[in-house]
């Protein structure tokens, strides 16, 4: 996220806040002592039983915006795992008169344990179905402890009595504050780490995730589960500063709160909701107090004003600053680089180093063993075949092109062979193992990468994160919960930039770059992953000519380099017959042919291929 | 349990399925064309509820109930105007976080500006068809006849609207590619502006013809877009067949499990244990459409 690397002023400004933050947090309660010597009306023992409660919902709303922020998810089962720690607490003291620390305790694991069951669940679907289906879920937990009387009290709740040395505000405001601290710091390891940043690929693209090896369902099942322990944190500590639990805290509505406190706060930052929650108890003890209906109102009119206008929240306060600074200081600052590439990356590079080492690997082509076997493979669409018993063999060193007019399966093979789609018969073997069926992550990390046809890359990362989270997730990284993500492979990402002519650009966001450029980090992406095969699905597809005349000088120069075979569809004849060494021919979803670029070219059923689809081309106009 | 109890119990499993269809229905309709699920819905069938109950107990029995039908569906189209041109608009084709917290902050608006105009008392109606029948030796509300024959009329008009006019001919190819039918020249913004004037007045239609039956307070809102979010995940989101069949499971299964004792306290859980094994099964949903 390119909100954790701001820039060098915007840092400042930032960990500033962050200081100012904390230091406001460990006054409150030396504070409220003196705001009521100063005024005798005011409550000492109010204005820190306040700060607790914002204590608490701030780690309630970042433990939920690991799923928001971070992940893309927008569960509505949450408030269920913050009840469910809470209860926890509750039950443990009041029934078994376990100490309440015990309860605290067992409060994260239970809320994990349900959260893991009924996320298993909830991801039978994904996106909005995920949503709802978490909907379903809350519901059902809610009518649960809601039914259950002789257990959970039903619509009464559990009161419990604390005993005195933890009733104490100030006491129980610094044990808050330390145990908040401490879950914060864990989250905040989390999120920096290779872990955090297969998260924020799935967020930005899920297809592109799997691509480069990610285990979506797995990843997002296990910050589901992380984010209901730390929800039960916040529950458990709900009830020792409320003194009850009561149904209502898992009913669906209640997660508005933790969303709307992520919203306001800033969801891209990670203590965006800690000053969202403080900003929302201050306005709630504020303005609800006196107008209790009118506070809906404003809450929603600030959510649409953040959603429609202010998508960074108050934490984009210092960028919003920093724009505006700038804006009267222009020409004072130093030359930056151009917002947009324009495509200028595809110029970078030198066409005759590429030429000169093409003869390296021609040798090894005809010594090559087969790399990818494909066996019958065929794929139906209903009635329609769209691939038909193809069977092709790819030899290791090989730029084999497969050509075809639309329509004759190209496209569909592809995505047989890295696992979009699943084969109805036939077989798809790489390097001897047999990996028909698997799913893409799984064949990703068996060595295929692939470039698609629609760009698909991870747009708000910037390219070098782009390059850097395919080369975690290939090196199995993204298991680990600790160290820094950005930290890893940065200078192997910079360095596979520069040789793709981002270099100068690596720091921007992928998204921003020109359409040629986003094509260029396709294909970097698909060789960050060391892969043995690279599949590029119509590489130059929407490319000028003379972006295309580079693009392919490049894939070409990276192949002989680095070693790769490649496997590609292509429309462009020029394309094919510049750099594929073998051709197959494929209409009607059939192999029609295969040879060399010059057997193609002189092949009699081709040409006719081609030239019958001329002529109902020229018919149908 | 008699014949008798399964027929009453049946009847008012219909009943319930009625206007849950109703509201479910607009809901579905709008998801279906626009890609949005929106969260305000049930807060339009509040509003339409509030304003029948106060204008029928104005006007005075009988006719003031159809004025207040009248009034409310066209204050609740009128709303779902006001919030398709001025929120949905701007977030058409962004994540769907964003379109859910949007007509969620619009149902937070229109819940608060209904408990400041109405107060957060419960209110009540008398029926405008008053007497009951008798339904093999119980008594049955002839209202509850009447919601069902509405929703039977209004299943009819909306399959009607989207396969025997022009508009619903729009609505379907929007459905299936709003970019070519853009193209062909139809006003894709304006036809989106009148789907969700639809959806937002099935929901007070919902809200009118359920007043007479229930007590209306200020948290039937979430009450209803819970049920009617179930249906459309059990039927299918964007399928008004799907919309049909999810309201007469979810109507069947409260009618049933609120009048057996052991499952009394559990009926609405019925509801969502059904919906996830539905979503479990069919990720989709039993009629669904998937999301672009």
């Amino acid at each position: 996220m390119s909100r954790l690397f701001p820039r060098f002023l915007g840092d400042r400004v930032r960990w500033g806040a962050v200081l100012v933050l904390f230091v406001f947090v460990g006054l409150i309660p030396p504070l409220a002592g003196l705001n009521e010597n100063l005024n005798p009306d005011t409550s000492s023992r109010f204005q820190i039983f306040l700060g607790t409660s914002a204590l608490v919902l701030a780690l309630w709303a970042i433990s939920y915006n690991l799923m928001l922020g971070y992940t893309g998810m927008v569960s509505f089962a949450h408030a269920a795992y913050y009840g469910v720690g809470a209860y926890t607490v509750a039950l443990i003291f009041k029934r078994y008169h376990l100490p309440v620390l015990v309860g605290l305790g067992a409060a994260p694991f239970a809320a994990a344990a349900v959260g893991l069951v009924t996320g298993l669940v909830a991801q039978r679907a994904v996106r909005l179905y995920f949503s709802l289906l978490t909907l379903a879920i809350s519901q059902l937990l809610f009518s649960i402890v809601f039914s259950w009387y002789d257990f959970t009290g039903g619509d009464n709740g559990i009161s419990i009595t604390l005993p005195d040395q933890l009733s104490d505000y100030t006491t129980l405001y610094y044990f808050t504050a330390a145990v908040v601290g401490i879950c914060l710091l864990l989250m905040f390891i989390l999120v920096r780490s290779p872990f955090g940043a297969a998260l924020l690929s799935i967020r930005e693209n899920r297809q592109r995730a799997a691509a480069i090896g990610i285990n979506v369902k797995v990843y997002e099942l296990a910050i589901y589960t992380i984010a209901a322990l730390f929800a039960g944190v916040a529950g458990g500590l709900f009830v020792m500063y409320q003194q009850q639990a009561y149904p209502e805290m898992l009913y669906w509505t209640a997660n508005a709160q933790p969303v709307v406190v992520s919203l306001l706060g800033g969801i891209s930052t990670f203590l965006g909701p800690a000053i969202g929650a403080f900003i929302y108890v201050v306005l709630d003890n504020t303005i609800s107090k006196q107008f209790p209906y009118q506070f809906d109102i404003i809450l929603g009119a600030i959510v649409l004003a953040v959603v429609l206008a202010v998508p960074g929240g108050v934490s984009d306060a210092p960028s919003v600053f920093l724009r505006l600074r700038e804006r009267f200081r222009r020409g004072e600052e130093a030359e930056k680089p151009p917002a947009e590439s324009a495509g200028e990356a595809i110029r970078m590079f030198d066409v005759r180093k590429a030429l000169a080492s093409e003869a390296i690997q021609a040798e090894k082509v005809h010594s090559g063993k087969t790399l990818l076997r494909i066996e019958h493979l065929s794929r139906n669409f209903g009635g329609l075949r769209a691939v038909e018993d193809v069977s092709l063999e790819v030899k290791e060193g090989d730029r084999h092109a497969i050509i075809g007019p639309n329509g004759a399966g190209k496209s569909t093979l592809f995505n047989l062979i890295t696992g979009q789609l699943k084969p109805s018969s036939g077989k798809v073997i790489l390097d001897g193992r047999d990996i028909t069926g698997r799913p893409p992550h799984v064949i990703a990390k068996t060595g295929i990468g692939r470039a698609f046809q629609i760009t698909t890359i991870f747009p708000k990362l910037s390219v070098r994160q782009n390059l850097q989270y395919a080369m975690l997730a290939h090196a199995g990284y993204t298991v680990r919960p600790f160290g820094i993500a950005d930290r890893i492979f940065a200078g192997e990402a910079q360095e596979l930039a520069e040789a793709v002519g981002l270099g100068m650009w690596a720091g921007l966001p992928a998204g921003q770059l020109s359409h040629g450029d986003q094509r260029a980090i396709e294909i970097a992406i698909s060789l960050a992953l060391g892969s043995k095969l690279v599949l590029l699905d119509e590489p130059t597809a929407g490319m000028s000519a003379y972006e295309t005349d580079k693009a392919m000088e490049l894939v070409r120069r990276l192949a002989t380099e680095r070693f790769l075979t490649l496997l590609f569809c292509e429309h462009d004849m020029s394309v094919v017959f510049s750099t594929a060494r073998t051709v197959t021919v494929m209409h009607q979803g059939r192999v029609l042919t295969a040879g060399t670029p010059e057997q193609i070219r002189r092949n009699p059923d081709v040409q006719k291929v081609y030239l019958g689809e001329l002529e109902q081309e020229e018919v149908g106009a | 349990m008699t014949p008798g109890q399964l027929l009453l119990f049946a009847m008012g499993g219909l009943a319930n399925a009625a206007y849950l269809f109703i509201v479910a229905a607009g809901l579905s309709l709008v998801f279906g064309a626009l890609r949005v699920i929106n969260m305000a819905h049930g807060s339009l069938y509040m509003v339409a509820a509030f304003v029948t109950v106060v204008i029928a107990n104005q006007v005075g029995a009988g006719l003031g109930f159809w004025a207040g039908l009248l009034v409310a569906v066209a204050v609740t189209g009128a709303i779902g105007g006001v919030v398709e041109v001025l929120v949905l608009r701007r977030v058409y084709g962004r994540e769907h976080l964003v379109q859910l917290l949007g007509t969620y902050a619009v149902s937070l608006v229109v819940a608060g500006a209904v408990r400041i105009v109405f107060g957060a008392n419960y209110r009540t109606v008398a029926s405008p068809i008053p007497g009951h029948l008798n339904l093999g030796g119980y008594s049955y509300a002839s209202y509850s006849l009447f919601m069902i024959a509405a929703a039977i009329v209004i299943a009819a008009g909306v399959w009607a609207m989207l396969y025997r006019t022009n508009l619903g001919r729009n609505i379907r190819a929007a459905v299936a590619d709003p970019d070519l039918l853009n193209a062909t020249g139809v006003n894709v913004t304006r036809l989106y502006t009148t789907v969700f004037v639809i959806g937002a007045g099935l929901a007070g239609l919902g809200g009118s013809i359920v007043a007479p039956s229930q007590a209306i307070g200020s948290s039937i809102d979430t009450d209803v877009l819970v049920l009617a979010f179930a249906i459309s995940v059990i039927g299918g989101l964007g399928s008004i067949i799907g919309s049909a069949v999810g309201s007469l499971i979810v109507g069947m299964v409260i009618s049933f499990g609120l009048v057996i004792p052991a499952t009394n306290p559990f009926a609405l859980a019925f509801v969502f244990i059904i919906m996830t094994a539905v979503l479990t099964v069919r990720p989709r949903g039993l009629f669904g459409l998937p999301e672009n």
